[in-house]
């Protein structure tokens, strides 16, 4: 799960840490991959494979003509679009019954094969995710210390400067809307076989909320931050264990825990543990 | 290349902010713009950078060879003239127009280097791709722009600081810095918006001093907007007079700088 949360981080961090855009729909486009993959292998009987390129490739076309409104949009007008797209697609996984099953969702998922063998145990799993994770981070890593990463921060930080460089503010938004949207499926595609079972409330808002917690807290602007944010975050609960709280209450505590530390970086820390942007 | 300006007219709710102004501006000059509050100075920079659409005319750019002030001068038919209006100010900024605005604008979180090199154009690693599937082309680029940086830098005196976040700089460095990430683009118009407001007199010196060596070394078309009229005596070849949106008064600038109007639209100099 951390590796997962790590490309979900990574994907919220290209968006918000290099492009300055606060988004609040990563969670659809994790759902999407998830979905779309799932569907591909189960319904049109796909290798995994295949379908987790066709996945990230359809999801990448989607958030593409999303970002086309979204992003003539600014500031707080943004944000509110992303949390309507978050809701039209949660709608749609949830209502189209006939294909994503609705609220009942999709159980039987298969093992991930790839030519042949299957991850049947969970190191061998764990490992596979781990090897996805480094290579995806090793891709971000590239493109934000290429020139691509210095202008889209240039955006970032001054819109109107950028244009009067003769820099088209909406290619390079758009462009990295479409690669978090893209980022966002990989976990998708990563996420269905592990937990074996999809339905939509695993992609609502409330997951985007908890995405952003792991950036905000982690840190923005830099790869550190969603390094430290999704071991942060994700191995938390088990640190909550040895507290001895009652079952009943762990996953209440664990909401007030995670909302408190959002109150505490913002006051204390904006840029968060190990990021160096701090957004405002 | 000239900038040529033809019956452009402006209103801001009803308000005239330029009216039928016609002006030109040539290579290797420092033109300035002087009037009141409210002349509509800024506006008129903000139209030929694209910024703000006129009502109605035009601003030419003009490629070419008939510059009356470069020798071998040669006919209109050899010029290549282009209307900017309605242009989206990315494509103004590409067709080698740089502005310098009034409040700086550099990038604070990036480095003096990076912010000369965000500067530069047609690079080849803004392609998202072009990292993984071109990276011996990027890298090389990347280099050569990183050299091509600190070079101007130095030029304008701020190599040792390259390193630093533009935000740790004074007002007066974060000009400079401005106008070189300007120089980094090879933009051959410049649109300078009170270059020296806020700018502590030493530095308003060593700017000055950049913007006339671009205007002779370059061969640019500097155009700048100041209410500084030591700083227009100083560095403008030619100086426009503009009050209530339109040009009063057109000339050298200790003919403009003597000029009745001047006196009366100023009346404490």
């Amino acid at each position: 799960m951390t590796s997962i949360y790590t490309v979900l981080a990574l994907s919220l961090n290209l968006v918000l840490g290099y492009g300055g855009m606060l988004s609040f729909c990563q969670a659809a486009f994790f759902g999407l991959g998830a979905y779309i993959s799932t569907l591909l292998t189960m319904k049109a009987g796909w290798p995994f494979v295949p379908s987790c390129i066709a996945a990230i490739l359809v999801t990448g076309g989607i958030s593409y003509i999303v970002s086309i409104p979204l992003t003539a949009f600014r500031d707080d007008f943004f944000v509110l679009a992303t949390v309507g797209f978050q809701m039209i697609v949660w709608s749609v996984l949830y209502n189209w019954t006939g294909l994503t099953g609705g609220p009942l969702g999709i159980p039987a998922i298969p093992e991930i094969s790839i030519f042949g063998s299957y991850l049947s145990s969970l190191p061998a799993y764990f490992m596979f995710a781990l090897i996805v994770a480094v290579l995806l981070w090793l891709a971000v890593w590239r493109l934000s210390a290429s020139p691509y990463g210095r202008t889209l921060k240039a955006v970032r930080d001054d819109e109107l400067a950028s244009m009067a460089l003769g820099k088209n503010v909406h290619y390079f938004r758009r462009t990295a809307f479409t690669i978090a949207g893209m980022l966002a499926a990989s976990a998708g595609v990563l996420f269905a076989p592990y937990a074996s079972y999809i339905d939509p409330t695993s992609f609502t808002v409330d997951e985007s909320i908890y995405i952003l917690c792991i950036v905000v807290i982690g840190g923005t602007g830099n790869l550190r931050g969603p390094i430290v944010g999704a071991l942060t975050l994700v191995l938390m609960p088990e640190v909550l264990r040895f507290l001895h709280i009652p079952e009943a209450v762990a996953p209440n505590t664990r909401q007030v825990i995670y909302g408190l530390l959002l109150v505490l970086m913002m006051r204390f820390r904006p840029q968060g543990i190990a990021g160096n942007y701090a957004f405002d | 290349m000239i900038v040529e300006t033809e019956n452009l007219k402006k209103r801001f709710d009803g308000v005239i902010a330029l009216e039928d102004v016609n002006l030109e501006f040539l290579p290797g000059s420092v033109t300035a713009i002087i009037g009141p509050n409210g002349a509509g100075k800024t506006t008129l920079l903000n139209v030929m950078a694209g910024f703000i659409q006129p009502d109605s005319g035009s601003v030419f750019l003009i490629e070419g060879n008939d510059n009356p002030f470069v020798s071998g001068a040669g006919t209109e038919k050899n010029n290549v003239k282009r209307d900017i209006v309605g242009l989206a100010p990315y494509m103004v900024a590409s067709l080698g127009v740089g502005v310098l605005f009034q409040d700086v604008r550099v990038f604070k979180r990036l480095s003096l280097l990076e912010n000369v090199i965000t500067g530069m154009k047609h690079q080849i690693g803004e392609n998202p791709l072009a990292p993984f599937f071109q990276f011996h082309a990027v890298e090389r680029q990347e280099r050569e722009a990183i050299e091509k940086a600190a070079h101007l830098l130095e030029i304008v005196g701020l190599s040792e600081k390259s390193r630093l976040c533009a935000e740790q700089l004074s007002f007066g460095e974060q000009k400079l810095l401005a106008i070189c990430r300007l120089l980094a683009g090879e933009s051959k118009v410049l649109l300078l918006d009170e270059p020296t407001s806020g700018v502590h007199p030493e530095m308003v010196a060593r700017l000055l001093d950049v913007i006339q060596t671009i205007a002779e070394k370059d061969a640019c078309t500097i155009i700048i907007v100041e209410h500084n009229l030591k700083v227009v005596k100083r560095v403008g070849s030619w100086v426009y007079l503009m009050a209530g949106g339109k040009v009063e008064v057109f000339g050298k600038p200790q003919e403009v700088l003597r000029d009745e109007t001047l006196r009366t639209l100023f009346p404490t100099l």
